[in-house]
């Protein structure tokens, strides 16, 4: 008999724990009022985003780590992330041997100005499939799309053939020219990104401005230019990322004169020789896996420097232009 | 009368051709630039995937007419090319949906509302900068891709002993490629991300004042609302895909370009033939899309 009134006196105790206000504070604490705001999922999703940005960042820290790391260093599987001794050797030899200088202005200048004449370019176009009116539209828009799935290795000899020919070959003409007739690299998607971009605009300042008489032209780079700023920006760190990283097609017509950094990084072996190296010039003057991070590490950087710059216009501006409706 | 409807039909006939005469204007580039770079190029190409084509002195290139010949010997005499097709399509029936769902559950996760997500949006938008070049080449080609506790807890054998061989291989192929997915899911995401911005936020409140749970507001509300970006990511990811530098198909094919004896024509026929699979592909799910966005309407 006292035994159940202690019970249940326990239990209402208990419950009044359980159910009182303080511990219903904490509850809303943990678990919160709807399942995604509460400490417990917030903890939830900390975790999930983290475990899959190392795998993101993995390489990143490989790349630094593995630079800094001597000979000795790599050789021995007890250092794993943290180098004993900072070896700035490899930078050093990276620099020359991707002759850094040079190459970096190279590869400034293909990714520069073809970017900036993409956005022109597929900018006038993608207004044209967006808004103007004219016969053989949805051809055309089809036929940008499929250029889009073109593999660029079904074209790459015609286009060596005609490139040899007008004597573009180890120039920057090869990127440029292409660009400036809405051809250059993934200009198809970009003309299409535009196009989306365009077709979300009010039609009403269009109009207006019709009505007072501006013509077509005017009305593009007076009116829909400025409003467009953001997906320009877009258009423009992609295209500029896509040139800087682009190693195919420049492998294939930048043998010679005007070398970007990544075919320089993968000769990077024999830029540093200055000729194709022997056993014996390796082993008295070893290209490591450092060095060749060292030179990764060296044409990453300047891109990434862009985008730590740029990286609030880049993502708001992603998520303003509306990519598709 | 019929002076002034004259003069206005020629009037109105004058000013549909001037905006037309614009519109063209703005498409000039375009059009000289796809038929010099584009239309041209791709012509040649189809025309020397029957030919077989032998490299002369000086640089030029004589043709002998082949038919079909090129297509006959990579499906049937070819002994890497048909196995290297059929496996690519193998690892692209597992990759594309993982590479989906993978980035859906991220846009969904850096779509909610928590300090310092700015930082992970930064981090996980980084494969968009770095997913295509050199750098990840050699970075692979080192081993920074494998992903650390495969082997130690002894993942690979746990699948070898559950699965037949060839799926085993497949299945770890695709672990040993995580890290390779994640880095080409960062477009997928960015995408899904624009898409959520498009459903408005008061239908969440009015789910969420009727009482249902964020459970059942996503696969009711979100994943209908997001129907059109999936199926864009679908297609983004199989091109994507389809021109991947790792791609054991385009090896093939670039492997046979410069080999002497088979020769440009015959490496132009392989990559035709790969790309009319790719088509025909594409052509399927976007007449799936398009039916079923139909439905929808309708």
């Amino acid at each position: 008999m006292k035994a159940e009134t202690v019970m249940k006196q326990l239990t209402s105790q208990a419950r009044l724990i359980l159910i009182g206000r303080r511990s219903q504070k904490l509850k809303l604490l943990l678990l919160g009022q709807h399942i995604n705001d509460g400490m417990a999922a917030k903890l939830f999703l900390y975790f999930m985003l983290s475990i899959v940005s190392y795998l993101y960042l993995q390489p990143f820290f490989y790349m630094i780590s593995t630079m800094l790391k001597s000979l000795g260093d790599l050789l021995d599987p007890t250092v794993q992330w943290i180098p004993r001794v900072i070896d700035w050797g490899n930078l050093q030899k990276a620099l020359d041997g991707l002759n850094y200088s040079e190459s970096l202005v190279n590869t400034l200048t293909l990714a520069v100005v073809p970017s900036l004449i993409s956005v022109l370019i597929c900018s006038l176009t993608g207004y044209a499939l967006a808004r103007l009116q004219f016969p053989g539209k949805n051809l055309f828009f089809a036929l940008i799309f499929i250029t889009f799935l073109i593999p660029p290795q079904i074209i790459i000899i015609p286009l060596y053939v005609i490139y040899s020919k007008l004597g573009w070959l180890d120039s920057p003409f090869v990127f440029i020219i292409p660009a400036l007739f809405g051809q250059g690299l993934k200009s198809a998607l970009f003309i299409i990104i535009f196009r989306q971009f365009f077709l979300s605009l009010p039609k009403a300042l269009e109009e207006a401005a019709m009505i007072d008489g501006a013509s077509m032209f005017r009305l593009f780079f007076r009116i829909i230019i400025p409003l467009s700023v953001p997906a320009c920006l877009v258009v423009f760190l992609f295209s500029f990322v896509w040139h800087w990283n682009e190693g195919y097609l420049s492998s294939m017509f930048l043998t010679h004169d005007f070398i970007p950094l990544s075919t320089r990084l993968s000769n990077l072996e024999t830029e540093i020789f200055g000729q194709a190296p022997s056993m014996e010039m390796l082993a008295v003057n070893p290209v490591t896996e450092g060095t060749k991070m060292a030179g990764a590490f060296l044409i990453v950087f300047p891109p990434l420097l862009v985008y730590m710059i740029a990286q609030r216009w880049f993502v708001e501006g992603i998520e303003r232009t509306g990519l598709v409706d | 009368m019929s002076a002034n409807a004259r003069r206005h039909r020629k009037a109105r006939w004058h000013y549909m051709w001037r905006s037309r005469g614009t519109a063209y204007l703005f498409m000039l580039p375009w059009m000289i630039g796809f038929c010099a770079f584009m239309a041209f190029p791709i012509g040649w190409s189809l025309y020397l995937s029957f030919q077989k084509v032998k490299l002369t002195g000086g640089g030029l290139f004589s043709y002998e007419f082949v038919g079909l010949q090129n297509f006959k010997d990579a499906l049937f005499k070819d002994n890497v090319y048909p196995i290297e097709l059929i496996s690519f399509f193998q690892q692209m029936i597992l990759m594309v949906p993982v590479i989906l769902i993978f980035s859906l559950l991220v846009a969904v996760m850096l779509n909610q509302n928590f300090k310092g997500r700015f930082i992970y949006r930064a981090i996980f938008f980084l494969p968009v900068i770095f997913s295509t070049g050199q750098v990840l080449t050699e970075l692979f080609q080192q081993g920074a891709g494998n992903v650390p506790f495969l082997s130690q807890y002894g993942a690979d054998a746990f699948i070898k002993e559950n699965f037949s061989p060839a799926m085993a291989a497949t299945i770890t192929e695709l672990l040993g490629m995580t890290i390779l997915i994640l880095w080409s899911s960062g477009v997928q995401i960015l995408i899904f991300i624009a898409g959520f911005q498009t459903i408005s936020k008061s239908i969440y409140e009015a789910v969420r004042i009727d009482g249902a749970s964020p459970w059942t507001s996503f696969w009711k509300i979100t994943l209908p609302g997001i129907k059109p970006f999936i199926g864009l990511n679908l297609l983004y990811t199989m091109v994507d895909l389809f021109t991947f530098p790792f791609n054991p198909v385009m090896e093939q094919i670039k492997l046979n370009m410069f080999n002497v004896s088979t020769g440009y024509g015959y490496a132009s026929a392989l990559a035709w033939f790969y790309f009319l699979l790719i088509i025909v592909l594409i052509l399927i799910i976007l007449w799936f899309l398009n039916r079923s966005s139909r439905e929808r309407r309708g």
